[in-house]
């Protein structure tokens, strides 16, 4: 049974890799499926939930396939499909191709094929055993939500924050980070970036023990300044990426089943392949949804480093999760109901560029919270059976 | 049916073939295990797999990974063929040569220590499935299992939704001597139904045979009355029932007591709990675990 984390050496070698894409188009490819499920999405109103699921099975898929035999933007389609029914709130194959239709160019959707629909029915049962039947997924959101809870500080300011690392979260879905790092930890190290770029220290926060130097002590283990600020960097580098206008916008392809001709290199498309008026993504590489007149130095606050350290500069101390021993538990999973079912659904949460999603309405209510101490400073990790 | 043939599981033998499909014991080619190979036969509709069957797959899946001891552990899912409206698909599950009830059957005398632990093992793994919101809905001796080491491992829960389509195309019988009364009467239920069925196993523990032994949903009920006696009139359910209160007579009362002599204190007062007619009265399995039937000496006679 597989993890779903891998190290950057395993993201490097990925199937896509081996099939001779290189590794920032891969990664390229990668953001922009994701972007695509975010759009899609967020046309359909489908929640942020559904979105990001949606978007953490395409990255899944493409650990196991490469680009040049599942072309992204089915395989995006699909994923959200799927998401949609694993979530509770489904939509018809057709309309998400409709929506889809109207997302993309006319080279793009031929990618489809003669019958979008089969080829996406087709493929759901693929993706199902690709991603083992995996399909509950968790992400930053829940957790960003229950950390904030626990700051105190200025009201303003730390809505401000959240926002703001809520945004970050939505943009992290472009980078491959939900196969690197578990939840908890995306969320905290969004919040610190967040943080930081809003001016929003935190000084105290409640269930404050005297061994926790920060306050995510309280929720994680074992992580390091290193690890947060590689994260971070994941991030913002999205919003330093230019849109490459140059490269080709598609693999060539092959026919499905695996013809074994020459994929005739990677660098086919000498303009006709191009996108006819390559209009600029709707992601321009500008600062995110809101807005922070006050922060000169954006991208990078003065306490980060220009490039993010290798990864074998890090201890090795958190190669593996820190490991609650995998006993039987006898109580349920600590922590709210599962956000479909009491969800504090953020109104519009997947428009960073159009305008600033809502705050999470928890954050909103109160100025303090009641202290909601942990049981345990991370949450059990059961690795799965092997 | 033909055997069905995968690269990885060799099937062996059928091992049951309840009202919600085939199970055979199958063999694992790559480690040389055993393994249970669960056909659920899912329908496809216009979009795909079932969005129930869908959900109720990522719930097991994600139950497995808490790996509770007295819950069988599902290895494996795969597709198998698919045709035109319908995908065969297989749940690898661990395999346990044994079932409770065969365990039953074969047993002259459960000591008492022997089976305060089963009872408390059964309400481990039914609580464990309760705090994840499932209700089992058909827990009986057939689907509880029980290791070498006589510990026990629930098994067939999770799935209603995605069994519905299996029971409308079968006939089998389904056992009506677990089933609770707001069962029977046709209400809507919940958690406590799973509980009653305990209650009806931890007798039938004591007792080496059935409680309950109805033959249709009106027998069952009676052979209910005739042991716990008839609910007061302003417990019957108000609305669509389908018996009418009046309809029982009950002659012959039977006691538990008597049909069960050597039940002690603890353990009579907890079975009478987890029988209450009234499924808001009815103990839960976190209740009953801290029932102090479970922390008495064992006096073992």
């Amino acid at each position: 049974m597989p993890c779903w984390y891998y190290d950057k050496k395993e993201l490097r070698n990925t199937p896509s890799a081996l099939d001779n894409i290189e590794y920032d188009t891969e990664m390229r490819y990668r953001k922009e499926g994701a972007r695509f499920i975010i759009d899609t999405g967020s046309k359909m109103d489908l929640g942020y939930n559904t979105t990001a699921t949606g978007v953490v099975y395409f990255h899944r898929f493409y650990m196991f396939h490469s680009f040049r035999q599942f072309p992204r933007y089915v395989t995006a389609c699909c994923c959200l499909f799927l998401a949609g029914k694993v979530e509770e709130t489904p939509k018809k194959c057709k309309d998400i191709i409709k929506t889809a239709r109207s997302l993309l160019s006319d080279a793009k959707f031929a990618t489809f094929g003669e019958d979008p629909k089969e080829e996406v029915m087709t493929l759901e049962r693929i993706l199902l055993q690709t991603i083992k039947f995996d399909l509950q997924v968790e992400h930053p959101y829940s957790y960003l939500i229950r950390y904030a809870k626990c700051l105190k500080g200025d009201k303003a300011k730390l809505q401000k924050m959240v926002q703001m690392a809520w945004t970050f979260v939505n943009d992290s879905l472009c980078t491959t980070l939900a196969l690197q790092w578990e939840p908890e930890i995306i969320a905290v190290a969004l919040m610190y970036l967040a943080g930081k770029l809003s001016q929003f220290e935190v000084i105290d926060w409640v269930g404050r023990v005297n061994k926790h130097l920060r306050w995510w002590d309280m929720f994680v283990e074992d992580v390091t300044m290193d690890l947060l600020e590689d994260i971070c960097h994941q991030v913002l580098d999205l919003y330093s990426q230019p849109t490459p206008t140059t490269a080709p916008d598609s693999p060539p392809l092959l026919p499905r089943p695996a013809q074994t001709t020459q994929p005739s290199s990677s660098k086919t498309a000498n303009g006709q392949e191009k996108e006819k008026p390559e209009v600029p993504e709707p992601n321009p590489p500008s600062v995110p949804a809101v807005s922070i007149p006050d922060v000169p130095t954006y991208p990078y606050p003065p306490s980060f480093t220009t490039t993010a350290p290798h990864a074998s500069a890090y201890p090795p101390a958190y190669t593996n999760p820190p490991v609650v021993p995998p006993t039987h538990i006898a109580a349920p999973p600590p922590g709210p109901p599962p956000p479909h079912m009491a969800g504090p659904p953020p109104g519009v949460p997947f428009t960073p560029y159009v305008a600033p999603p809502h705050y999470p309405p928890v954050v909103a209510t109160g100025p303090y919270y009641a202290p909601t101490p942990p049981s345990q400073p991370h949450r059990p990790y059961y690795p799965p059976p092997s | 049916m033909a055997k069905e043939e995968s690269p990885v599981y060799e099937s062996l033998d059928m091992i049951g073939t309840g009202a919600y499909g085939m199970v055979y014991k199958a063999r694992n080619r790559k480690n040389n295990t055993f393994v249970a190979l669960k056909k659920v036969r899912v329908p496809l509709s216009d979009d795909g797999i079932p969005m129930n069957t869908l959900r109720e797959i990522a719930l097991l899946k994600q139950l497995d990974t808490y790996e509770h001891p007295n819950i069988v552990r599902l290895l494996d899912i795969c597709h198998g063929q698919r045709q035109e409206k319908e995908l065969v698909m297989y749940l690898v599950f661990e395999h346990v040569d044994q079932d409770l009830a065969s365990f039953i059957q074969k047993s002259t005398i459960l000591t008492n220590d022997k089976i305060r632990n089963i009872s408390r093992e059964i309400l481990s793994g039914v609580d464990f499935l309760h705090s994840h919101r499932i209700v089992h809905r058909d827990l009986k001796p057939q689907n509880i299992l029980v290791t070498e080491n006589c510990h026990i491992k629930l098994a067939d829960f999770g799935l209603a939704k995605t069994y519905d389509f299996e029971m409308r195309l079968t006939s089998v019988v389904v056992t009506l001597w677990y089933r609770s009364p707001e069962v029977l009467l046709g209400q809507s239920y919940a958690t406590p139904v799973d509980i009653w069925s305990i209650g009806c196993i931890m007798a039938e523990l004591f007792m080496l045979k059935p409680l309950f032994c109805g033959t249709t949903e009106g027998d069952q009920l009676s052979k209910i009355f005739q042991i716990l006696g008839k609910p007061r009139e302003d417990e019957w359910p108000e609305s669509n029932v389908p018996i009418k209160y009046n309809s029982f007579e009950i002659k012959n009362k039977l006691e538990i007591r008597n049909l069960i002599p050597n039940l002690c204190e603890n353990s009579y007062d907890l079975i009478m709990k987890m029988l209450a007619f009234n499924p808001y009265k009815r103990i839960s399995a976190t209740e009953a675990l801290n029932h102090d039937y479970f922390s008495e000496e064992p006096l073992d006679i």
